[in-house]
């Protein structure tokens, strides 16, 4: 009576052995996995930032061009060209993520300004390296805008896994934190549309 | 408490308005996609096989599109969602050029994809579409205008890409090594099928299901394929174990896995449209009006 029951507690135990092992075999397989799925979608956004920064990087080589080629034209609107050169000399130091987002807005509010003011000068329209420059800018602002959505779509996939049960847990077991979205400034969401 | 609910309704209206105007006008039936029937049946297919032997030699795809309206949305965000869905261009190349007409809203656009924007810049779009476009729809003469525009997309683009026998559809790394998978299945067969147990097939189903899942970095993914698996695993280890124990009691002739290879696939059917190729743009290219 007593072998029978010592074997049928032992085998109680190993059944318990067992299921304890697999469910830490399970475990560990889900943090593993889920861990690389942080890395992955956490490179993916860096990636997709690059790719704005490329664009942006583009945009601070076309515009002094633009300048140099108008501002001879519109000689008396100082104040346009030197909230130009202001804003591109703080994207110039600009280190973060962050900061390099509000920096490239400054540049864009400066810019539209310039496009708004060009207006006034039809007799610009008419020369061909003003109608190149602005056509290869409104490629490059077209550019950015799918590159910072497709950004904001990457940063929108990540956060929702590192929010999301149990995502969430692994998120902050090791330090994956919320990545923020690029958000145009009032009046930058629509690219400057130039009509020449 | 009926306020609640018209609100709680009300959020959930809101929510379509709120997304992109954007709508897919359907799947691509060959490179000229003419929805808005602005080319006559004898236009669109001269069109049509112009573009495909350009594209069987140069494997840059041009897609023509013309749309009824835009619906509200920007010419340049509709040819870029559009250009999505469809990966017009080769993967890994990004060579294709999308030409998409709205004909009510007399808007033009020349979305060029990642891989060509060096060949075919926005001045060269632009230009395609101030010489090309305008002055031809103008008049009306909307096959002129298009076959012009392409003419000149061609030219840009030529000898930029040479097509070649490893041009894939859309595809990940696992169907880079597809001819490998009718040798692992013959592998798998020989040595499950020998094999005494029945419950290997099982493991080696399981095994391959968490390896998936570990690679993609999916949980739930990874346990689903787990779970198709298993029993998939099984019912392989049945069947070949059955077959050649069959075999080896003399009743049925050699299991087919044991012969050694046969040909290889058929070739693919050549001509046709065959659907784009997983190609992707960025906003590059230029738009115009008419």
């Amino acid at each position: 009576m007593g072998v029978v029951n010592c074997m049928h507690t032992n085998l109680m135990k190993n059944k318990l052995v067992w299921i304890v092992g697999a469910i830490v075999v399970v475990l560990v397989l889900f943090v593993w996995s889920s861990y690389n799925g942080f890395v992955v979608k956490n490179e993916a956004v860096d990636g997709q930032w690059a790719q704005v920064e490329t664009q942006y990087q583009r945009r601070m080589d076309l515009i002094p061009n633009l300048v140099s080629s108008v501002q001879g034209g519109m000689k008396q609107e100082t104040a346009v060209f030197s909230a130009i050169a202001d804003a591109r000399t703080k994207y110039g130091s600009a280190k973060t993520v962050d900061e390099k987002a509000a920096a490239a807005t400054g540049v864009e509010s400066a810019f539209s300004r310039l496009l708004v003011v060009m207006e006034n000068y039809p007799q610009l329209k008419s020369i061909e390296t003003v109608h190149n420059l602005m056509v290869q800018l409104e490629g490059t602002e077209n550019r950015v805008s799918v590159e910072r959505q497709r950004f904001n779509d990457t940063v929108k996939d990540y956060n929702m896994s590192a929010k999301r049960f149990p995502g969430n847990i692994i998120a902050s077991m090791f330090g994956f934190k919320d990545r923020t979205y690029f958000e145009a400034a009032q009046g930058a969401e629509v690219a400057p549309k130039v009509n020449f | 408490m009926r306020r609640v609910v018209t609100l709680f309704l009300a959020a959930f209206a809101v929510i379509p308005i709120m997304a992109s105007a954007y709508t897919n006008p359907g799947t691509p039936r060959g490179f000229v996609n003419d929805f808005a029937g602005i080319l006559q049946p004898q236009e669109k297919l001269q069109l049509e096989q112009k573009i495909a032997l350009f594209a069987s030699s140069t494997s840059n795809e041009i897609a023509v599109v013309t749309i009824p309206n835009l619906g509200n949305d920007t010419i340049e965000n509709f040819a870029v969602k559009l250009f999505e869905d469809w990966k017009i261009g080769k993967a890994k190349k990004d060579n294709g050029v999308l030409l998409l007409i709205a004909r009510d809203d007399h808007k033009v656009r020349i979305e060029v994809g990642y891989g060509l924007e060096g060949a075919l810049t926005d001045l060269q779009s632009d230009s395609i579409i101030t010489n090309d476009i305008t002055p031809n729809f103008r008049a009306e003469q909307y096959y002129r205008g298009i076959d012009a525009a392409v003419s000149d997309i061609m030219a840009a683009t030529q000898g930029e890409y040479t097509a070649s026998s490893n041009d894939s559809r859309a595809v990940n790394v696992l169907f880079e090594y597809w001819y490998l998978i009718p040798f692992a299945f013959m592998f798998l067969a020989s040595i499950l099928g020998r094999s005494k147990s029945w419950w290997a097939g099982g493991v080696v189903g399981g095994v391959a299901g968490v390896i998936i899942g570990l690679i993609y970095g999916f949980f739930y993914f990874g346990i689903v394929v787990t779970a198709v698996l298993i029993p998939v695993g099984l019912l392989f280890d049945f069947v070949v174990s059955r077959s050649y124990n069959r075999y080896v009691n003399g009743i049925g002739g050699m299991p087919w896995w044991m012969r050694g290879g046969r040909g290889g696939p058929g070739g693919f059917g050549g001509g046709g449209f065959g659907g784009f190729g997983g190609g992707r743009s960025g906003g590059g290219g230029a738009s115009g009006d008419w």
